[in-house]
């Protein structure tokens, strides 16, 4: 597996059972996402009433930059108020099914994005303020265009200790995250990684974002409440730089939601590359013994067999 | 073997070889024990010059001989952060299954990435030869496994990065 | 840190299917299969060995040695490229893969494998960051240490998971039977009789310790079952004897007797014992099985093996009574007390009243029979016998760690990265019993 996944597995496998299955079932489970988010899939009231809940750290964030209006538009008539120590709650009822395939298998879609949706909010109304700031910059010359400086930084806290900065503009949005490394071989993988990174766009993709790594918050963000420049360096800071090419309507969605997964899959292959790395060692552990093996004289001297009249081999005690 | 390598790995193949001459010696300061001498240490009298082999400030091996064992402790060549890390890694899996190597040492001597304590029952039980070969295969093996690594990591590096990017484009 | 509510995350590998999913949960959220599907080297002859696709030296060293011209292939990224559990024996049908099962008789044999398998686990079935949550593993019973401290070594170092407990699946099996009714003390003393696919074991647990001198293990388990099942289809010719069939009658329609001659004569008076059982053959075609005395003669084979089997012919409850037998006298009759039933193979109707009944006659025998030895008029105030079924037991070790990894002390109990990376793998040589009693150690 190269790239993650957008949506949740688990909630897609098991709308997809109840939708097809014959005899509703009672369903409670507790399903969790990467970057603590807590789904909570569960049939309160009947078997054909299923709630799932999201339960997200930065929803307060999220609210702040618009996540009702997304969730509104993705999830219309489904929305119910959020279950207690949740954030948002969804209610499909069996009963009341679309009667096509294709659009169960679309709601079954939609529902597993729940958190790419609850979080694609402020990548949102960035792109929406960087088209309006695009129209209205067109209509000046070059010269004359107003600083793009003075449009809001969305800050949204989705982890503990890391958070993505959004900051549209007239001809980009810019997309920080924050990284923190909690052991040493990470961060030193990790910045590895990050090098790659910043240098692909140089070598190879051409067209790709631009990318680049600092371990002090970039000119964009000084200063916001929650960044503080220790100058310890143990936090780093990735910026995704989006042109327009990027920006366009037809790709948005497709481009919040890859851009989502960074921190994660950046994660996963760390630690893929140190599975790897392991079953190198493995190897290589079992090649040296092989080699110290040798030194053994008794490995050396094979023990004498011999074969008896009807064709039986035992060996010779010494 | 590579050419650099040669000269630095013969010296310590012929340093080695010297080295490994033990005998049985029983400890002369508890009685009815036998114990590596070297590490020990309680005895002066039966400890020899240690040695020092170093290609530069990064490779050396430090070769510490008594009368009934030899300690060999080994420098890997480490220039830079990834490396240090490889290596600190690499060492750590292996001493983690010292038991299966019988002459590794399960902590390095300071200043050394990893240590073999070799006794007088080891080279009575092993061919000695063998032995010494085993060490200059170990530190031939080493430096190319640490590289290899490190290429994987950066080719690794490169692709991921490429992959994530790619569907921007 | 961002781990204070995440729940932890249970994981059950087992021989034949691996149980992942999460604590609190009452049903595992994957079930799957613990293969692991990975490229075989191109014209390399298949996968001659256990051990295929991983050659002589990583493939990226001598130059792209897949399938040329592949990008993966040049990239060395072959080791992102497989895939574990259901897709993993679709992908082996095509060309290109082989199949492996990294755990053998419960014991994990390949770990560059189990690592991968691990590694997609978690991040693509589980979708969870490692960092952020508490690991339940589970083991075998007489697992030696080194294997746990692998298992340690690359969920720390390779997954930097927050926590981990490695928990005996005996002793979970143990827990998740608290759920039943008739459990009244949760204690962790009782004989586990564990029936999966493979192998049934009868583990002895005294206070959450294995008692490993007496365990037994019985060479008949569910694919024995069917291959019964499968011989008498075959003997009475009906249309279809195919082993999915055959497994299918097992698990729908199959029961234990409480006396075989009885119940062959209920056949005979009752006709609407039989039952049929109508087969999709695929592309229309429909054919209809009988189903007659399998019902209850499969299952049989657990108490009178030599219907069976000529080589082995201990019938289970002389099993379980040996075991009990054989475990130190304080304990046996918490032993006796609770016999707890785990595994697929195990949740015939009727089967632990059977097995009760039965180990309860061999034992009020051996009573009678010191009784009368000793000649007074010394009576014996009996031997309690009880075996408990309940509704968890298809899952049994699974749900057990999802009870435990859910209680608040877990937590306390996990080996932490911190504590991992200041003593080392031998850590995990040691871990505090989860919920026995004492608590923390």
């Amino acid at each position: 597996m190269l790239l993650l996944e957008y949506h949740s597995l688990l909630i897609h496998q098991i709308l997809t059972e109840r939708f097809n299955g014959p005899t509703p079932a009672t369903i409670d489970q507790v399903i969790p996402d990467f970057d603590g988010v807590i789904y909570h899939i569960s049939t309160p009231e009947s078997k054909t009433k299923i709630l799932v809940s999201l339960s997200i750290k930065c929803y307060r964030d999220l609210l702040k930059y618009g996540a009702q209006d997304v969730l509104q538009r993705e999830y219309g008539g489904l929305i119910v108020d959020p279950e207690p120590g949740y954030d948002f709650s969804l209610l499909v009822d069996l009963e009341a099914l679309p009667e096509e395939k294709e659009q169960r298998d679309d709601l079954i879609r939609r529902v597993s994005l729940l958190k790419r949706n609850a979080m694609a909010a402020p990548f949102e109304r960035a792109f929406d303020t960087h088209y309006h700031l695009a129209a209205e910059s067109s209509k000046f010359t070059s010269e004359s265009a107003p600083s793009s400086s003075d449009t809001e930084v969305m800050a949204i806290q989705y982890r503990d200790e890391e958070a993505i900065y959004i900051k549209p503009s007239h001809d980009r949005v810019t997309v920080i995250f924050s990284t923190v490394f909690r052991e040493e071989t990470d961060r030193v993988f990790g910045k590895v990684f990050l090098q790659e990174f910043v240098d692909a766009r140089r070598r190879a993709i051409q067209n790709a974002p631009q990318v680049l790594y600092r371990n002090d918050p970039p000119l964009e963000i000084r200063g916001l409440p929650g960044v503080n420049d220790t100058g310890a360096g143990d936090v780093g800071y990735v910026t995704f730089v989006l042109f327009p090419r990027h920006l366009k309507p037809e790709r948005r969605d497709e481009v919040i939601s890859h851009i989502q997964t960074f921190r994660d899959y950046f994660h996963y292959h760390i630690k893929a590359a140190k599975a790897y790395m392991h079953s190198r060692m493995r190897k290589r552990v079992s090649d040296f013994l092989k080699y110290l093996n040798r030194a053994k004289p008794e490995n050396a001297e094979t023990v004498k067999e011999r074969k008896t009249a009807s064709g039986r081999s035992f060996k010779v005690q010494s | 073997m590579s050419i650099a390598l040669r000269p630095y790995l013969t010296c310590v193949r012929a340093s080695l070889t010297a080295a490994l001459s033990l005998s049985n010696f029983a400890s002369q300061t508890v009685e009815r024990h036998n114990v590596p001498e070297i590490e020990a240490g309680k005895s002066p009298e039966l400890l020899l010059n240690p040695l020092t082999i170093s290609r530069n400030e990064n490779e050396r091996v430090l070769i510490e001989p008594s009368v009934n064992s030899v300690r060999v402790s080994i420098r890997i060549k480490q220039a830079d952060e990834i490396e240090d890390i490889l290596v600190h890694k690499f060492t750590r899996f292996l001493t983690q299954r010292a038991e299966a190597f019988f002459i590794l040492r399960r902590k390095p001597v300071k200043g050394y990435d990893i240590s073999f304590l070799i006794t007088n029952f080891h080279t009575e039980a092993m061919l000695k030869h063998k032995l010494v070969d085993f060490i200059i295969h170990f530190m031939d093996e080493v430096d190319k496994e640490i590289s290899e690594m490190k290429l994987f990591l950066n080719a690794r590096a490169r692709f991921v990065a490429e992959a994530f990017l790619t569907p921007f484009d | 840190m961002s781990t204070s509510q995440t729940p932890a995350v249970v994981m059950d590998n087992g021989t034949g299917y691996s149980k992942l999913g999460f604590a609190g949960n009452d049903a595992p959220s994957f079930v799957f299969p613990t293969a692991i599907a990975t490229k075989t080297a191109a014209g390399g002859g298949g996968s001659g060995s256990g051990r295929p696709a991983v050659a002589q030296k990583p493939s990226f060293l001598t130059g792209g040695a897949g399938p040329g011209g592949h990008l993966s292939a040049k990239r060395g990224t072959e080791d992102l490229d497989f895939f574990i559990g259901d897709e993993a024996l679709n992908a082996a049908k095509g060309p290109g893969y082989g199949i492996d099962y990294p755990i053998r008789h419960g014991q994990i044999e390949n770990w560059d494998h189990m690592e991968r398998f691990w590694q997609s686990s978690i991040f693509k079935y589980l979708r969870v960051e490692p960092e952020d949550h508490y690991f339940l593993l589970t083991e075998p019973p007489l697992n030696p240490p080194e294997s746990r401290e692998s298992t340690a070594e690359i969920m720390f170092e390779s997954f930097n998971c927050a926590g981990l407990y490695i928990a005996v699946q005996a002793v979970l099996a143990l827990a998740a039977s608290w759920t039943s009714s008739k459990v009244q003390d949760r204690s962790l003393t009782g004989t586990v009789i564990d029936s999966g696919d493979g192998v049934t074991h009868v583990i002895p647990v005294a206070e959450g310790y294995v008692i490993g001198s007496s365990i037994r293990s019985i060479p008949i388990a569910g694919r024995d079952i069917t291959y019964f099942v499968q011989s008498l289809l075959r003997d009475r010719g009906e249309p279809d004897s195919s082993l999915k069939t055959a497994e299918s009658i097992k698990e729908e329609f199959c029961y234990v007797c409480p006396d075989i001659v009885k119940e062959f004569s209920k056949y005979d008076r009752e006709p609407d014992k039989f039952q049929k059982y109508v087969v999709d053959q695929g592309a229309g075609r429909k054919v209809t099985v009988d189903v007659g005395y399998e019902r209850f003669l499969a299952p049989e084979i657990f108490f009178n093996p030599e219907i069976y089997s000529s080589d082995f012919l201990t019938p289970l409850p002389e099993v379980v009574d040996g075991v009990i037998q054989s475990s130190p006298i304080d304990v046996r009759k918490g032993l006796y007390k609770n016999i707890v039933l785990s595994g697929g193979s195990t949740l015939y109707k009727d089967f632990g009243r059977r097995l009760q009944r039965d180990i309860r006659h061999l034992v009020d025998a051996r009573i009678k029979l010191s009784e009368q030895r000793a000649g007074t008029n010394v009576r014996s105030s009996g031997l309690e016998v009880s075996v408990i079924t309940h509704k968890r037991q298809r899952y049994g070790p699974w749900f057990g760690g999802s009870l435990l990894g859910q209680t608040p002390e877990f937590r306390s109990y996990c080996h932490t990265k911190q504590e991992y990376d200041e003593v080392g793998p031998s850590i995990v040589r040691r871990f505090a019993l989860l919920g026995g009693p004492g608590g923390a150690a």
